[in-house]
């Protein structure tokens, strides 16, 4: 019993960071009031970045930034299309997805010939001190760098969301921009920072894809994960540790799935994967619980208009 | 937000994308110029391509249209890959189940798929209209939930292919009967009856919007829900309308590629036609005929990409112009803004 809850745990620290990242980028966006359906594509670029900067140098920390770099650099088109130009938020975020499904299927076949870039060095596991004879805790220690962040950064997110000034005034341009920019504070300027830094978390998501979980980018990556994290920040009723708990318990979730099967015991596989977004929808139909977006997400804020 | 696209901003956009695209290759080491050569060698040269590009093109319609009916209607459809499963499973269920020479099996698995597609489609409108759920985020939550059930679940399950061999485990839903497979019209090249029927659904839809008031009232309800429903239009209802008939050509969608191209469910549809449709129709400018020129476009260069493949470039390289070219009809205001740049005594002739 204690060497299953441990592997549990184990497997649920492993897989749930890159979703975590996802789900808390996603939050910060829309509270600042700008759509990400471009998450999926953020952490596919970030996923190949990661691994090719990670080849290049030798060092996979270089490749986590490298990672960071490609997501927040698409983050900048996004916010640019969406908050500059007042473009379809949505329609800017599914062109970002489509660009980079195709845009790196035709990059790694045609720098490497077939479907995956070769292994580069992944992320060395680090062992905390005194953990190691520990009941149950003992699974705390030996993650990637990766898992001890997205410990981190859901409640750093959520500190800053809810407790400094920038977290209101980011809340603010969420629900009501008009009332931000009658202050003299800068809607563009916020929701860049919102865009941004969602971009920088999905594409360092993507790189824990390709450098903590496995060793190197495969076409399939990011596995639909950039979906699946908005639905985590559904789930988590748009808050950072709201997104991030949802993210681990998918994580978990599937987990306990794959765990039941290596064990023998059939789970409906189907049903066991659509759960997580049947969820989702019934929350936010009301019928489990209640999730409200802010008021003004997806609204492109135009200020001359009334 | 929702200006009309003209038809010179959209090939403005797509010629933009094309060339973004070419110039990139040589980045990889490819000749932009022998890649062009194939591209239009693989979606023009010979009945074969033709016929390639016409069934691609058919499909990304009525993808496409899933998108533009219920756009008209002011709602934002990209559950169409979901819908496009559903529809696809149905059919090839229908196509394997059902024992009908061939003039009514053919019409019954259409019919079932567009059923399947447009009750996916008309769930999220519902959602929408009764709970007042975002049709963009339960569209993209649904798109999941069919996903599994189907990919995961009946094609794994109570639908997979029974061998006769155990050892022999056919991957996918049993092959479907022949009298279900759409005939073939034009000997020699796969172009079979799906293309006829998606322009025939595309131009009865332009009908429908342009010229009946069921499609006059679609249009008040996206132009403004609240006017529309003071002047007596039942605008919740129309939304969830334009949603099951949307999903229903995704649906029809689905059937194409089962009943056409590949004859059974396969244990994974990996194309994301559902997505692919949204970029034809917002490049298509969401309207019916707009979208047949879009897919008829990306048909051809997309059946060209096969023969990319000889050159070392993936075939999904047209796919990449495509994402590109949505990017562009997405900035247009920027487009628009450099073309006043450019052209500013024809700017001010427009406004006299």
């Amino acid at each position: 019993m204690r060497e299953a809850a441990e592997a549990l745990l184990r497997a649920t620290l492993d897989y749930a960071p890159s979703l975590v990242f996802a789900a808390v980028g996603a939050a910060l966006t829309e509270r600042g009031g700008v759509f990400n359906i471009g998450l999926e594509g953020m952490m596919r670029a970030g996923a190949f970045a990661a691994a090719v900067t990670a080849l290049a140098t030798g060092s996979p920390y270089l490749g986590l930034l490298g990672g960071v770099a490609a997501g927040t650099l698409l983050s900048v088109l996004h916010g640019w299309l969406c908050i500059r130009w007042r473009s379809d938020q949505v329609v800017v975020g599914i062109a970002i997805n489509l660009m980079m499904l195709a845009g790196i299927t035709v990059a790694v076949e045609s720098l490497y010939g077939q479907g995956n870039t070769p292994s580069a060095h992944a992320l060395p596991r680090l062992h905390l001190p005194g953990l190691a004879h520990v009941p149950v805790l003992s699974a705390l220690s030996g993650h990637p760098i990766t898992t001890y962040l997205a410990l981190a950064i859901p409640v750093l997110a959520h500190l800053a969301l809810s407790r400094t000034r920038w977290g209101l005034r980011l809340r603010a341009v969420g629900e009501k921009p008009s009332a931000v920019a009658a202050l003299g504070l800068s809607v563009s300027r916020l929701r860049y920072q919102g865009v941004l830094l969602s971009g920088a978390l999905s594409g360092l998501g993507g790189a824990t894809l390709s450098l903590a979980v496995l060793d190197s980018f495969n076409d399939l990556m990011p596995y639909g994960q950039g979906f699946i994290a908005l639905a985590a920040m559904i789930f988590g009723k748009w808050t950072p540790l709201g997104a991030a708990g949802a993210a681990a318990f998918f994580a978990f979730a599937d987990a306990l799935r794959i765990g039941a099967g290596a064990a023998g015991l059939h789970l409906p596989r189907g049903l066991m994967l659509a759960l997580p977004y049947l969820v989702s929808l019934a929350m936010l139909a009301g019928f489990v619980g209640r999730a409200t977006p802010p008021a003004a997400d997806g609204v492109p804020f135009d200020p001359e208009a009334r | 937000m929702t200006r009309a696209l003209r038809p010179g901003l959209a090939v403005a956009a797509v010629a933009l994308a094309v060339l973004i695209a070419f110039a990139a290759l040589p980045l990889f080491g490819k000749s932009p110029l022998d890649a062009a050569v194939a591209l239009v060698q693989g979606g023009l040269g010979g009945p074969q391509a033709l016929g390639e590009s016409a069934v691609k093109a058919a499909i990304l319609l009525l993808a496409a249209l899933a998108v533009a009916l219920p756009f008209c209607a002011g709602l934002f459809n990209i559950g169409g890959q979901g819908q496009l499963l559903a529809g696809a499973i149905t059919a090839a269920f229908l196509g394997h189940a059902l024992r009908l020479p061939g003039a009514l099996a053919i019409p019954a698995c259409l019919l079932g798929a567009a059923a399947a597609g447009g009750a996916w489609g008309y769930l999220a409108g519902w959602l929408k209209t009764a709970r007042g759920v975002h049709e963009v985020i339960s569209t993209i939550l649904l798109n999941w939930v069919a996903l599994h059930l189907i990919e995961n679940g009946l094609v794994v399950g109570p639908l997979a292919a029974h061998s006769s061999d155990a050892s022999i485990s056919l991957p996918g839903t049993a092959v479907i009967s022949p009298a279900a497979t759409l005939p073939v019209l034009w000997p020699g090249t796969r172009l079979h009856a799906g293309v006829p029927l998606a322009l025939g659904v595309a131009l009865v839809l332009a009908w429908v919007m342009a010229r009946t008031v069921w499609g006059f009232e679609l249009r008040a309800v996206g132009a403004s829900a609240e006017a529309s429903r003071s002047a007596g239009i039942p605008a919740a209802a129309r939304m969830r309308q334009s949603m099951a008939v949307g999903a229903a050509c995704a649906g029809l969608a689905g059937a194409l590629l089962v009943l056409g191209n590949l004859g059974r469910y396969p244990p994974h549809i990996a194309s994301p036609y559902g997505f692919d449709g949204i970029a034809v129709a917002f490049i298509g400018g969401n309207t019916p005929l707009g979208a047949a020129a879009a897919a008829a476009f990306f048909g051809v260069i997309r059946a060209g990409g096969t023969r990319l493949q000889l050159l070392g470039v993936h075939r999904d390289f047209p796919e990449v112009i495509q994402g590109l070219a949505l990017l562009m009809v997405a900035g247009r205001a920027i487009l628009g803004w450099a073309w006043a740049k450019l052209r500013p005594s024809r700017l001010e002739a427009d406004h006299a």
